[in-house]
């Protein structure tokens, strides 16, 4: 598995130990997605969703593992800094409660993934604002937004440096249902346009129809 | 980076404004006690250098800011009397001082002791502004000189009469100015009632003089010793030279030195004050640091989920330690400039307050100033960064 735009890890255990208590989570995870691939994986809260995005993501690592290889490199024994470079390079999230930084304007926030690569802005901030429909509240800072234009601030922030990969954790889970269908057909208009490798984890079963794929989770695994 | 640095410092105002105003206070605190230690000393090394002689002899032992009275030995004194006779192989004039002490303007003040005939080595090319020098030729001189003897018993009007018109002070003109004085005027020193006789432009070497005689006839029972010589080398004789050949005559209990040199001797004689001072300052600056420190430390607390936003974004540890580092330098910077025009504000009203003092804010004290701020901000930023760059992403992020 050599392509760039892909997942593939093998073998993925995980568990979180409280006050010396062993609570696993993941259990033998094989995953694959393609190039391109819009995979939605569902399933109930605590499952162990949204801990195997963040192995998936690099901001964590998986107990055990045989393989996690995310956008052609193996990431397993990989130093802190080479993890973060191939996060900052190929890696975009969007998370449930947006995560935006709060002291700084939409277009700010949307600027700092380039400006973290160094990268010239070009017009790539106005170009992917006005993309979700945000040019005029670029100026306007997330306190300031509706949950929904966050939310939209959050994709735009995720796709401006048109990573290899986005990894998306519940995006609709604090949106009422039109904000919800909004945001979707965003997504899925990205995956299009851009033929963007989307893995997308949710318990809401309306996301799934703009999927390539559906997975489902239970009790840390993936069912077949 | 810069931005987002200074986007969460004005995103907390009021913290921001705080942590820069404890800055600024140690930094106010340091640029006064040092400039208040370093202008006092250099004013009076400026004041002295006016004298017109090249070597400075002093008792070994003494300090220079706190001696009075008349510590030399005689034997020294004779020495140094012989080095200005006719035949006398080094000086043209060797001019004694005998400090004493008064309080005019406010403060307490260095009186000196000079002989009347010896006031133009002083005086140089300043001017008389009012009134006159001692009299040269006033009675209680001539009576020393003729050998009388005081009064044996404790009479105070007749001992007043004795010392007659050797109760006189020449003052400066900024003494003058800051006490309002007159000619005329009297004031008490040591049980005498002294008169002001003259006043002279500001820039010698004391800022209150009376006669010699009469200090050492008050002080000491008209012995003739003093506190200090100046000695006026005769022409052509280099100082350093001059200054060596009378050191080994006078041995260790003496110190020659170059009255260049006058700077360096009072730094050392105020050297434990002014370590004193330092200290205080010191360890007000590091309270302040410690402020900034638990501000940072704080926010970095508040803002794991931040941090964490800036990991999943790629945003490295050596990123954020920056990042903290940057935060805490404006902090620091802000500070130090509020601390420098504190400074002069403060300098301004001691001005009004105290005019006598000199708070020197030389280049090289607010050079270390901005040295301190830089320093103690990095050296404080430095553990919140490191707690925030050792943050696991998904963890901070998790952080409610």
């Amino acid at each position: 598995m050599t392509d760039e735009s892909t997942i593939d890890v093998h073998g993925v255990e995980h568990a979180y130990t409280h006050g010396g208590v062993v609570e696993p989570v993941l259990h033998g995870i094989d995953l694959t997605v393609r190039r391109g691939e819009f995979l939605v994986i569902m399933g109930p809260s605590g499952c162990g969703k949204s801990t195997l995005l963040n192995i998936l993501g690099l901001m964590m690592t998986p107990t055990r593992a045989e393989q996690v290889r995310i956008a052609g490199c193996e990431t397993l024994g990989l130093a802190d800094a080479d993890r973060t470079r191939l996060r900052r390079e190929s890696i975009g999230f969007v998370f449930q409660r947006f995560n935006l930084l709060p002291t700084i304007s939409a277009w700010r926030n949307v600027a700092l993934p380039l400006r973290i690569r160094q990268q010239s802005l070009d017009g790539r901030v106005e170009a992917v604002l006005e993309q979700v429909g945000l040019g005029r509240y670029a100026h306007k800072k997330p306190g300031h937004l509706s949950v929904g234009q966050q939310q939209r601030v959050a994709i735009a922030r995720a796709l401006v440096g048109r990573p290899a990969i986005l990894l998306v954790d519940e995006p609709t889970g604090n949106l009422d249902s039109a904000n919800a269908q909004a945001i979707l057909a965003l997504l899925a208009d990205f995956h299009r346009q851009w033929n963007q490798t989307i893995l997308m984890i949710t318990h809401n079963e309306n996301l799934a129809v703009a999927a390539d794929r559906v997975l489902h989770m239970r009790d840390g695994r993936l069912l077949v | 980076m810069l931005r987002l640095a200074w986007a969460n410092l004005t995103h907390h105002k009021v913290r921001t404004l705080l942590s820069a105003l404890a800055v600024g206070l140690g930094i106010a605190l340091l640029l006064i006690s040092k400039g208040l230690a370093g202008g006092s000393i250099a004013e009076v090394a400026r004041r002295v250098q006016s004298v017109d002689a090249e070597l400075v002899v002093l008792p070994a032992q003494e300090n220079l800011i706190f001696t009075n009275g008349a510590p030399f030995r005689a034997v020294h004194e004779r020495h140094l009397a012989r080095q200005a006779d006719a035949d006398g192989p080094l000086a043209d004039a060797v001019i004694p001082v005998f400090f004493g002490q008064v309080k005019m303007g406010g403060q307490q003040q260095r009186l000196f002791g000079v002989s009347p005939e010896q006031m133009n080595a002083f005086l140089g090319s300043r001017r008389v502004l009012t009134g006159r020098l001692f009299d040269r030729a006033n009675a209680f001189a001539e009576l020393v000189r003729a050998g009388a003897t005081p009064p044996m018993e404790i009479d105070d009007a007749g001992y007043a009469a004795y010392l007659a018109d050797g109760l006189e002070l020449v003052i400066d003109e900024r003494l003058q100015r800051v006490g309002n004085y007159q000619l005329g005027d009297e004031i008490r020193i040591m049980g005498q009632v002294f008169r002001i006789v003259g006043v002279v432009e500001t820039g010698v070497a004391g800022r209150v003089f009376a006669p010699l005689e009469t200090l050492r006839e008050i002080v000491v029972a008209g012995e003739t010793n003093a506190s200090m010589y100046f000695i006026k080398l005769r022409d052509g004789l280099e100082p350093v030279t001059a200054a060596d050949e009378l050191q080994a005559a006078l041995g260790p209990a003496a110190r020659v030195e170059l009255k260049s040199d006058y700077g360096r001797l009072l730094h050392e004689s105020f050297a434990s004050v002014n370590l004193y001072m330092t200290a205080s300052s010191g360890v007000a600056l590091v309270a302040c640091f410690l402020f900034i420190l638990l501000t940072m430390y704080t926010a970095v607390i508040e803002r794991t989920r931040e941090i964490g936003i800036l990991k999943s974004l790629g945003v490295t540890r050596l990123g954020l330690v920056r990042l903290s580092v940057l935060e805490t330098l404006l902090i620091s910077i802000t500070g130090v400039a509020a601390g420098i025009a504190l400074s002069f504000a403060a300098r301004w009203g001691l001005s009004i307050l105290l005019p006598l003092l000199t708070v020197d804010l030389t280049a090289s004290l607010l050079l270390l100033a901005v040295l301190i701020g830089v320093v103690g901000g990095v050296l404080s930023a430095l553990y919140p960064g490191y707690r925030a760059a050792r943050l696991e992403p998904a963890v901070a992020l998790s952080y409610e």
